[in-house]
């Protein structure tokens, strides 16, 4: 456990090394929240209402502020797996004494915190400008717990998805289409509600929901229900997709190749 | 007439290398294109609620994504390093091309090719093709705004990289004006206040790859065309003269490289 947390530490040291480059990064969440900001006060004006769907501008900029932090902050481990395995570099990485699943995990995690961080304390500052006062505390909490799973099934995607370079040369596509459905089906630039009804059932039945919309929703709208509903769904897909990812590097190992040393 | 012929030599290399891997290069274009339109179900779920939003339909939307995919796109695949100019600068990899008799700033941005630009490229033509606002005068016009959008976002990311002749590393700052101008460029200027869309006509030039030719390929008007051209040339000098002004401060960083 304490090679695993040194890890992190070092990921954590890492990012922090250079913070004009990290500061640099954060605004771009402020950039997204100010189109956004225009997008949706135009839409609620066109529409003459101050309510659409049980949402106010003030919920949709706040949710989005949140479902942009997931989607900066979630784990690039996929170029990283992809680009040592195809550089040969996860032969040193295997012969290490820890688990190459887990040594991932912790450098993801690492190198997301400050990240997720730095993303909360510039996107709240600029939605708080844009929007008003910041959900309840309630909201806060239930965001912060269902985004533990949101990362972790992120992260599940994102090693899959990497892992594809025993196979396959190129593997940045499927990242950007994975991009795409999390952003639609995630319900990242459109909230659920506002799906039709028919879109919403395909969603609600996909892991994608999980990932963005569940921690974003909560954190807007908090509502105890709907918290346990989406805490038991997020958690079924945490097993199944670390599942699928076990899997699927048992399965990677049997075809790796090392060639010279 | 010389530059032309040492331009499109780069391009037929960069091509010929692409084919080197010709299903990695395949695949890439046909994500590309599935990506650009799975991104774009978010407006026709949006236009499907909303309908008409202050003169914007989905048909406009297609528009204007066709001319900025086509634009990014072009620019990617014909131009390729102009996203990765800052860091060839800071780690002092422009010598290989200071001791060839060519251009170099030209020689750098065409020197690489990136593959998936080709998918934004047909994806861009076809959504303009479908959008409804198809006629072959029309397609002139696309043509024109798009050789322009792409002139605009190559210079605009050359002035920015070219910071790093004074700064050294500039791949976040370089980051930050790639995601505003392209993010920017997809959203109709509608929906900003005066002080945003000057801003956005200026100093972050997003309407002018964007909205601006959108207008312009929807009706012929002379503003939009002297905006068009009138932003692609002063963009596109400027950035020569801050690329060269920085060049006399280039210092190289002895490495041994091996450019291929």
């Amino acid at each position: 456990m304490k090679k695993y947390l040194a890890i992190i530490q070092m990921q954590v040291i890492n990012n922090i090394a250079y913070p004009g480059d990290f500061l640099g990064r954060s605004i771009s969440i402020g950039i997204f929240l100010f189109i956004f900001a225009g997008l949706w006060r135009t839409t609620f004006a066109i529409a003459g209402t101050d309510v659409i769907n049980g949402l106010t501008v003030s919920n949709m900029l706040w949710y989005l502020m949140m479902a942009e932090t997931i989607e900066l902050g979630r784990p690039r481990i996929n170029r990283v797996i992809s680009e040592q395995v195809k550089n040969g570099e996860v032969a040193y990485i295997l012969s290490k004494p820890y688990n190459f699943l887990l040594y991932h995990f912790s450098f993801g995690l690492g190198d997301s915190l400050m990240r997720i961080v730095m993303n909360i304390i510039v996107g709240t500052g600029v939605t708080w400008i844009l929007a008003g006062t910041p959900p309840s505390p309630l909201g806060w909490a239930m965001a912060m717990v269902t985004m533990v799973g949101a990362w972790i099934l992120h992260f599940c995607m994102m090693a899959l998805i990497g892992l594809t370079a025993f196979v396959v040369e190129e593997t940045n596509s499927f990242e950007l289409i994975y991009q795409k459905a999390v952003f639609i089906l995630g319900g990242m630039l459109l909230p659920l509600d506002l799906f039709p009804q028919w879109l919403q059932s395909i969603a609600r039945v996909l892991p994608f929901p999980y990932m963005m919309y569940a921690p974003a929703r909560l954190f807007v709208k908090p509502e105890w229900g709907l918290f346990w509903q989406m805490l038991a769904n997020q958690w079924i897909w945490v097993a199944v997709l670390a599942g699928a990812l076990v899997l699927a590097y048992r399965s990677s190992e049997k075809v790796l190749t090392v060639n010279g040393g | 007439m010389k530059t032309l012929k040492f331009l499109f030599a780069l391009w037929k290399a960069n091509l010929q290398a692409a084919m080197e891997f010709r299903a990695a290069f395949i695949t890439q274009i046909i994500f590309m294109i599935v990506n650009n339109g799975v991104y774009f179900i978010f407006w026709v779920l949006y236009f499907d609620k909303f309908g008409n939003v202050r003169g914007w339909t989905v048909n406009d939307m297609m528009l204007l994504f066709g001319i900025a995919a086509t634009a990014w796109g072009a620019s990617a695949y014909f131009f390729g390093n102009f996203t990765t100019l800052g860091e060839i600068i800071a780690n002092g990899r422009l010598d290989y091309y200071l001791s060839l008799p060519k251009p170099i700033l030209l020689h750098v941005l065409a020197s690489k090719s990136i593959g998936s630009g080709m998918g934004d490229i047909l994806y861009g033509v076809a959504s303009f093709a479908i959008s409804g606002y198809f006629t072959w005068d029309g397609f002139l016009r696309f043509f024109l705004g798009v050789t322009a959008g792409v002139c605009i976002f190559i210079s605009f990311l050359t002035i920015i990289q070219s910071l790093s002749f004074w700064i050294g590393n500039t791949v976040a700052l370089s980051q930050v004006a790639l995601s505003a101008v392209l993010t920017f460029s997809l959203y109709p200027s509608a929906l900003f206040n005066t002080t945003t869309k000057f801003i956005l006509l200026t100093i972050l030039p997003a309407a002018l790859v964007g909205n601006v030719p959108a207008e312009f390929v929807r009706s012929f008007s002379w503003t939009s065309l002297l905006q068009i051209t009138a932003g692609a040339v002063v963009f596109l000098v400027f950035a020569m003269i801050i690329f060269r002004s920085g060049l006399r401060r280039y210092e190289s960083g002895s490495a041994i490289q091996v450019e291929v």
